[in-house]
């Protein structure tokens, strides 16, 4: 399945122009989606700050090896064998200002150099670390909602169908209870409902114009699970923000779906602060790693 | 946090015996709730604002309160004698101090600065502006680092003398008070084993004592500013509003201006549902339901480069009303505990870490709502829903200080029993009609104040069997209740009989001639005389002319008569007589002691005249306790029996000093309970 993902989105990247980029973008979170449900799933039982770590410290590894193998690495070996003469340099000749100056601009240099070569493997590590952090997020940007835990449901319809906010009904599942609502706002062409998880799970919500179905998936439990804020439009910013689920069509009468997740609070593996463990935790084990495998970075 | 430590007191095998069984006989009958397992000594108090002993005594016959009947069959149960006047700042500074207001200095929730001529300010802290500061463009930028020309504005603590919880702290003994009033900004702990929420007198964002917002589609445009509250109109297009709720003022703009978030609100008629779209957040409410405590950041704009500053406050939502007048009730904005804007405990921190523990809950002083009550914003069972919530979150608050205490002195004071008997204490064997209500409403209303009594009882008798055996607990109030059917106009009657002049003036803050007047009233209780050389504008020459007037008008003020004969002033108290120590600076001449039923009328507070001298009490809050300290006195149980005869509440303190074994210091007028 992997590799037919991968196939797709290989022949969209190479023959279809930047209009086309949402399919490619829906073909990578597939592919991340796949990846994740088989490679993060140890999340939903490990604890937060263990899970937190271990995919810090495997992302920094599989960052620096990346790095070791799409980078010049002689060359940045050079530049730094190069910046540390400088600062030789720089010490023995402390007393003259010309030379101090001009080696300065050496190290200047040198630290500019090794910005230039660091582009190609950062170029190739982009795309799969913006989908990583797509899933990561998923656990670790907001909590499930508890049973009995009211949260805003936000439905963006398109401006064109001026009729659908006042036909849309929220459809009634055994998981799921409508606790207030809707409010239509017609000018702003949303509905809102507050509703209240029954049963723990993952549940879908529907709503329905007529005869038209439109789904979005609602986390409820205590623990780790991933949580999809929302179903996006077509658009590929919004597509890559939340990976989980297909995006809505253009034509769709609804643009988007947004649950009001609560924020999970923690240092390690709670929303936003996970961002920053991860960069660290990255970092940590990336430069602790680099002498083992013989990278220069 | 500071650690526990052992108290002074040595622990006898007997006790350590009784330690022992009770914590086995606890464990055994499956008492999941945490109870301290230290031996050191232990101290509980637990003040309820307003708590009376008449009610006390009639709900104890009737079987009631089972749990204070307990109490006091095996310690004590009596009055406890309450300050002149009887009023919270001033019995609860009486309490700390274990002194009369001579020692603290806070005399009536008002106060006058002499040297303006009785310009009022809160008895019990006052901001002082600050001075200089860095002028960029619009903006006086405080420079809190800056030494010369400068001076950051500041908040002063009024109450004088040495708190009690001082004593302990030098001896290391750890103590915690929990909303302790008369205590902001709360004072600071030496020797770090002294930890305290402060508690009335702690102001909401707008620096006020709790001033809700409330917008509804009937008011005027433009809006009202109303005694602690502010209403402003919605307009709604196709179903959506725009509305602008106000924050703290910028102090960093040379005229402060107060800073304003704009939100949406959207309804939808049909199925009777609003939405609020704040700061990026989406709430939800249905008629009658409240939001959760909801973070606002105000940003505080600064002069170009320099970063905005945020302080963050807290509100709740309440949803009154969605057509065909939309309503809605926004509470005071309080100060966030989890990351409060001015210190609001000691140390600092702590209310972080409660916060931490239990989220958000109010901070401000006065926390149930009765001016939304009085100004027609809330009715009787909004009030009563709203004084509710704040019993929950006291009671969650309650747990958390018991579950984190393990020994030494703890306090936790409860203000629904003070603020929910002003509105719905009746008591119909004083007075068969109340000014407002029918007899079966108010006898309705008043039902609920013994409910609450009912349920604070339990709360006393979960402490019991937690800690009977190992503490002394007290429950105590500052004053007792009553009924407040008739108001007096203070400065009306002085007008009438020709000590405030001139007959037309309306306010004394106004339009009052100081050269022909010889007497004034401030304050609920307090009258002051217009004295040469410490009032600005004084005309009465200290000396006899002085002692004249001070007789003339205690013997016509106790003279005074209602329409039916009965005596409006049970009592008049001279300050020279009743006052000693170091403190009387701002205190009164005169402090006025009402009869039970009367009170000062509400305009005389801030020193207004009305035409009429008594006039009836037709606001919602119909019953008081600022009348003569001798007839609302407060109540004293102990599970320790005491042997003092007529407690009162400077008595407290040498009492709690007493049972980690110091003597009553020499600041201190009370004695311990315990000692004949």
């Amino acid at each position: 399945m992997l590799t037919t993902s991968w196939w797709k989105i290989n022949s969209a990247v190479s023959g279809t122009s930047s209009k086309d980029m949402p399919q490619v973008i829906a073909w990578l979170n597939d592919l991340a989606n796949r990846f994740a449900s088989i490679f993060l799933s140890p999340i939903a039982w490990l604890p937060g700050w263990l899970s937190a770590t271990i995919v810090g410290v495997v992302t920094g590894v599989l960052m620096l090896i990346v790095f070791k193998y799409t980078s010049h690495q002689s060359a940045i070996k050079q530049t730094h064998d190069q910046i540390k003469a400088n600062l030789i340099a720089l010490t023995l000749f402390k007393d003259d200002v010309r030379v101090g100056l001009r080696v300065q601009g050496r190290i200047l240099a040198g630290a500019g150099r090794l910005l230039l070569l660091s582009l190609v493997p950062m170029l190739v590590m982009t795309i799969p670390m913006v989908l990583i952090l797509g899933q990561l997020a998923l656990w670790y940007q907001a909590r499930p909602l508890r049973v009995g835990e009211e949260a805003v449901m936000t439905v963006q319809f398109v401006s064109t169908d001026e009729k659908a906010v006042n036909l849309v009904k929220l459809n009634p599942t055994d998981g799921v209870a409508l606790s207030i609502g809707p409010v239509r706002v017609p000018t702003k062409h949303m509905v809102y409902w507050s509703i209240e998880p029954k049963q723990s799970g993952l549940h879908e919500v529907s709503v329905a114009i007529d005869d038209q179905t439109f789904t979005k998936q609602l986390a409820v439990g205590d623990g780790f699970m991933p949580v999809s804020l929302k179903r996006p439009p077509r658009q590929w910013t919004e597509m890559l923000l939340h990976p989980r689920e297909p995006a809505f069509s253009p034509e769709s009468s609804v643009q988007s779906i947004e649950i009001g997740f609560p924020d999970r609070d923690s240092w390690t593996a709670g929303t936003d602060a996970w961002l920053i463990y991860w960069f660290v935790i990255s970092m940590v084990a990336a430069f602790a790693i680099k002498p083992l495998i013989g990278v220069n970075v | 946090m500071t650690k526990s430590h052992s108290s002074a007191s040595p622990i006898t095998r007997r006790e350590l015996l009784a330690t022992t069984a009770g914590l086995a006989s606890s464990c055994f009958l499956g008492g999941c709730q945490r109870a301290s397992r230290s031996l050191a000594t232990k101290v509980i108090i637990i003040g309820i604002d307003g708590m009376d002993p008449r009610l006390c005594r009639s709900m104890i016959k009737a079987g009631q309160l089972p749990n204070l009947a307990k109490m006091a069959a095996s310690g004590g149960f009596s009055d406890l004698g309450t300050s002149c006047p009887p009023q919270s700042p001033v019995a609860w500074a009486n309490f700390i101090n274990g002194s009369g207001p001579g020692s603290h200095g806070i005399f009536d929730f008002i106060h006058r600065h002499p040297h303006t001529q009785c310009k009022p300010f809160y008895s019990g802290a006052e901001t002082i502006p600050g001075e200089g500061g860095w002028e960029i463009g619009d903006y006086n930028l405080q420079l809190d680092f800056w030494p010369i020309n400068h001076k950051p504005p500041d908040t002063e603590l009024k109450r004088k003398g040495v708190p009690f919880w001082d004593y302990l702290d030098a001896r290391k003994i750890d103590s915690t008070f929990y909303d302790l009033p008369s205590n902001y900004p709360p004072s600071p702990s030496e020797y770090g084993y002294h930890r305290c929420i402060s508690g009335m007198g702690t102001p909401d964002m707008l620096g006020g004592y709790g001033t809700y917002q409330y917008f509804s589609e009937d008011t005027r445009a433009g809006g009202i500013e109303e005694g602690g509250g502010k209403r402003s109109q919605l307009k709604f297009d196709n179903g959506s509003a725009k509305a602008v709720l106000v924050g703290p003022e910028n102090s960093m703009l040379k005229s402060p201006k107060p800073v304003q978030i704009e939100f949406e609100v959207h309804r939808d008629v049909e199925s009777n549902a609003a939405l609020l779209e704040f700061q990026g957040r989406k709430i939800m409410l249905k008629p009658g339901q409240w939001s959760r405590w909801t973070q606002v950041d105000f940003g505080l704009s600064t002069p170009e480069l320099l970063p905005t500053q945020y302080v963050s406050g807290i509100c709740r939502f309440y949803l009154q009303e969605i057509a065909p007048n939309f309503r809605l009730y926004v509470t005071p904005i309080n100060i966030d505990p989890s990351a409060p804007a001015v210190q609001l405990s000691e140390p600092p921190d702590f209310i972080e870490d409660v916060s931490e523990q239990l989220g958000l809950f109010y901070t401000t002083g006065f926390q149930e709502d009765h001016k939304a009550r009085t100004n027609g914003v809330f009715g009787d069972d909004e009030f009563l829903r709203q004084a509710n919530i704040v019993l929950e979150e006291r009671l969650a608050l309650f747990e958390y200080a018991v579950n984190n205490y393990e020994d030494g002195l703890l306090f936790f004071y409860f203000s629904s029993s003070d603020l929910q008997s002003h509105m719905f204490w009746w008591n119909e064997e004083e007075n068969a009609k109340h000014p407002s209500r029918s007899a079966p409403e108010a006898r309705k209303h008043h039902e609920y104040v013994k409910k609450l009594y009912r349920r604070l009882d339990k709360i006393i008798g979960d402490i019991n069997d937690r800690y009977g055996g190992n503490a002394t607990i007290f429950v105590m109030s500052d004053h007792g209740f009553a009924n407040f059917g008739r108001q007096f106009n203070l400065n009306s009657w002085l007008r009438d009989f020709g000590f405030l002049n001139t007959r037309e003036c309306r306010s004394i803050l106004v339009d009052c001639d100081w050269s022909r007047t010889q007497a004034y009233g401030l304050g609920i209780n307090g009258l002051y005389l217009n004295l040469k050389g410490r009032e600005r504008d004084g005309i009465v020459e200290p000396g006899e002319e002085q002692e004249q007037l001070t007789r003339k008008l205690i013997a016509r003020l106790k003279a005074v008569r209602d329409f039916n004969g009965e005596k409006v002033i049970r009592n008049v108290y001279r300050a020279d007589e009743i006052y000693s120590g170091n403190a009387t600076q701002l205190a009164p001449d005169l402090i006025i002691g009402y009869a039970r039923g009367y009170r000062a009328s509400w305009e005389t507070v801030l020193g207004e005249l009305t035409p009429d001298v008594v006039t009836d009490n037709t606001a919602a809050w119909s019953a008081d306790h600022c009348a003569d300290a001798l007839e609302v006195p407060g109540v004293l149980f102990c599970n320790k029996p005491y042997k003092l005869e007529s407690p009162s509440l400077i008595d407290v303190a040498p009492s709690v000093l007493s049972e980690f074994g110091l003597d009553t210091p020499s600041t201190m007028n009370g004695s311990s309970i315990f000692r004949s």
